[in-house]
């Protein structure tokens, strides 16, 4: 029990990453793999702001939601305008050309942070309470309660947004036919740039949990999940969302009990070896079938 | 020295010690005609620094140059090193074997006659091999894993405790505290996973219990695999043998998860940062072995005073180590009135009871110290800070 609920944990941090990858990928056909280092700005600009304010050591929860609505909105725009920037004068290039400027742009964002903030792992202000206590034999902290609920929300509002808007609506309508979409009067720039921002506030929202959570943040710590979101993304689908979330959390089930049966140092490893599994036997991942229709 | 024997038999050690020395003696005296006209007899005598200056263990990489800087600073102001200026030449290793390689490389060409850096062990390793062929003795401060001795390069010495006399501290103070069960936990790298094995063996030797060893990656933030066996298992104490970052992440991982026991960390972990990154009220139980630091040795007021005002920060963790590295092999090569390799390996090993911050130091023939000088430190609730708990002494 105790690993199921260790896996579901690290699963939910991974599906808020994911669906970002999941997002971009299913719209635009783009592995941005900057994207785990916007999870990685979410965690700075909450430091950054927190540390501007002098606050240190803190355990609420409503200051940890203003400090991560805060972050979601500033790596959104940061996340837009890597888009303007670094992805939309190539949109029409090689796929390969993009996948290196996704991979250009994650070492500008992991050593930009490292010349601003230096080198040294930082320890996030804000702590949540971690007091325990035992349900059928789990041991639950408060703070897990907490990361579990916001994460589960912050997928609904998304499933909202895709299902029951017209934004929504132009997502799917591009991720099926760009030029179609267009034809038919669709923003393509706009409805990506707002992609974008979705994705990236997601991954920031990760990123300032993450701080509060493990409590120690540095400037590579985006690198992994960064890889680990896109085998959770791989997994359940990549270009689709609910896929995205399960496979997030099927992930950290699947590293939970990884690392139970053969050791922490294996974890990686097994991970990993799943994503080559996934990829050479169903490539389309387990809710890979409607895979564009569903964007 | 490709012909140096690389077994590592513990027979062969002790057997081939005294011929070895002859043997390569008589080699390099061909090869130091090659190697040691890359250090001229004009100008400055230049002393290497491979530390980290970047990547995760960057913070070491400064306190390990100012701490070399001040004593060359020092000694220069005393008239030098045979009558010529000393200049400390650093490069970045970024705790990572290609880039040491490239740096040691670096550092060959620029002419340095000796080397006195070396942190990560896992960095300073491949590095041997380089120095020892272009000439180069070497002061490791910091880097202490046994198999840098365990390659038998006669330049080769350690000023840094072993991992085998650290871990017998950590025997000793579970022994102390009454542990029966212990458990070790390391990451992988060279250094962390020297000193966790060689803690499970000389704790098996005591007669302790080992519960259990697991390794874990560094880089990630989730620990709680590791924690929930640590909850399973309660061993009296744990042993982990890794750096701050992931060491204070376990440390409050485990205790959420129940664990209650002596959470107990190598040198590598004892840093402020440790405590800042576990957080208020999980560091109770947190002790480390460590070699002493200036902060906690009497009478290093005026020390630390002109350290300070050289850095423009207080000194940390290795910082009297490379201090300490540079007069060792300053003393050295002064005792031997030349740069020459073996006259300064001779020198080295000549040296009786030199005074350093760990007290009276003398090379053993595998050219580590001959009193490990590892102490007891735990955390001070106020500042978060290890101060020293126990000397071991007794």
């Amino acid at each position: 029990m105790q690993l199921i609920w260790n896996g579901l944990i690290v699963g939910s941090f991974y599906a808020l990453v994911a669906l970002g990858y999941s997002m971009v990928y299913g719209i635009i056909k783009l592995l941005n793999f900057a994207h785990g280092d916007i999870y990685m700005l979410g965690a700075f600009v909450g430091f950054f702001t927190l540390s501007a304010f002098g606050i240190s050591n803190e355990t609420s929860i409503p200051l940890l939601l203003v400090i991560m609505l805060l972050s979601m909105v500033t790596t959104g725009l940061i996340g837009v305008g890597i888009e303007r920037i670094a992805y939309r004068p190539l949109r029409n290039s090689p796929r390969l050309a993009v996948l290196i400027t996704a991979i250009g742009v994650s070492f500008t964002l992991e050593y930009g942070v490292r010349q601003l903030f230096g080198p040294n792992p930082e320890a996030f202000p804000i702590r949540l309470e971690s007091s325990g206590f035992d349900v059928l034999g789990m041991r639950i902290t408060a703070s897990q309660l907490v990361l579990v609920v916001i994460a589960a929300v912050l997928m609904l509002v998304l499933a909202h947004i895709v299902e029951r808007t017209s934004q929504g609506r132009a997502m799917r309508a591009i991720a099926l036919d760009p030029q179609g979409a267009q034809l038919m009067g669709v923003n393509v720039n706009r409805v990506i740039a707002t992609v974008f921002f979705i994705g990236s506030a997601l991954a920031g929202a990760a990123g300032v949990m993450a701080g509060a959570y493990y409590g120690s943040i540095d400037f590579l710590m985006g690198f992994i999940i960064g890889l680990k979101a896109f085998t959770a993304a791989v997994i359940g689908g990549i270009g689709n969302l609910y896929g995205a979330m399960l496979g997030g959390l099927l992930l950290g089930l699947l590293e939970s009990f990884g690392s139970a049966w053969f050791g922490g140092e294996w974890r990686d490893v097994f991970s990993f070896a799943f994503l080559i599994l996934f990829l050479t036997f169903k490539p389309t991942g387990l809710l890979g079938a409607r895979v564009v229709e569903r964007m | 020295m490709s012909h140096a024997p690389r077994r590592r038999t513990r027979l062969l050690q002790f057997a081939a010690a005294a011929s070895l020395v002859i043997a390569t003696a008589g080699c390099s005296g061909g090869l130091g005609g090659g190697g040691s006209d890359s250090g001229s007899d004009e100008g400055p005598i230049k002393f290497g620094m491979l530390a980290p200056f970047s990547g995760s263990e960057s913070a070491f990489g400064d306190y390990m140059k100012n701490g070399a800087q001040l004593a060359v600073n020092e000694l220069n102001a005393d008239g030098g090193v045979l009558g010529r200026d000393l200049e400390l030449v650093v490069e970045d290793d970024a705790c990572d074997a290609t880039t040491a390689v490239a740096g040691a490389n670096k550092l060959v060409t620029d002419g340095v006659v000796a080397s006195v850096g070396g942190y990560c062990s896992g960095a300073t390793l491949p590095t041997l091999p380089i120095f020892d062929e272009a000439g180069i003795p070497m002061v490791i401060p910091a880097a202490n894993s046994n198999e840098l001795v365990e390659q038998q390069l006669p330049g080769v010495f350690l000023i840094n405790g072993t991992g085998t006399q650290q871990a017998l501290a950590a025997v000793t103070y579970s022994e102390k505290i009454g542990a029966k069960t212990v458990a070790a936990i390391d990451d992988a790298t060279a250094y962390s996973a020297d000193l966790a094995a060689s803690f499970v063996e000389q704790a098996t030797d005591a007669g302790l219990d080992v519960a259990f060893e697991a390794t874990i990656t560094p880089g990630e933030n989730d620990y709680s695999a590791v924690a929930t066996q640590l909850a399973n298992e309660q061993p009296d104490l744990v042993y982990w043998t890794g750096y701050y970052q992931e060491g204070g992440l376990i440390a409050r991982q485990a205790k959420d998860a129940g664990f209650d026991g002596v959470f107990l960390v190598g040198d590598g972990s004892v840093d402020a940062k440790f405590a800042e990154i576990a957080g208020k009220g999980y560091t109770e139980n947190v002790v480390g072995t460590f070699t002493q630091t200036p902060d906690m040795i009497e009478g290093a007021d005026q020390w630390i005073a002109d350290y300070t005002e050289l850095a423009g920060a207080a000194p940390g963790p290795y910082s009297t180590q490379s201090y300490d590295a540079v007069r060792v092999m300053a003393q050295a090569i002064e005792d031997a009135g030349s740069t020459d390799f073996d006259k300064v390996v001779a020198g080295l090993e000549g040296l009786k009871d030199f005074d350093t911050f760990a007290g009276p130091l003398t090379f053993t023939d595998d050219h580590t110290l001959s009193g490990g000088g590892f102490v007891i430190v735990a955390i001070d609730p106020a500042t978060g800070a290890f101060v020293l708990k126990d000397d071991l002494q007794d």
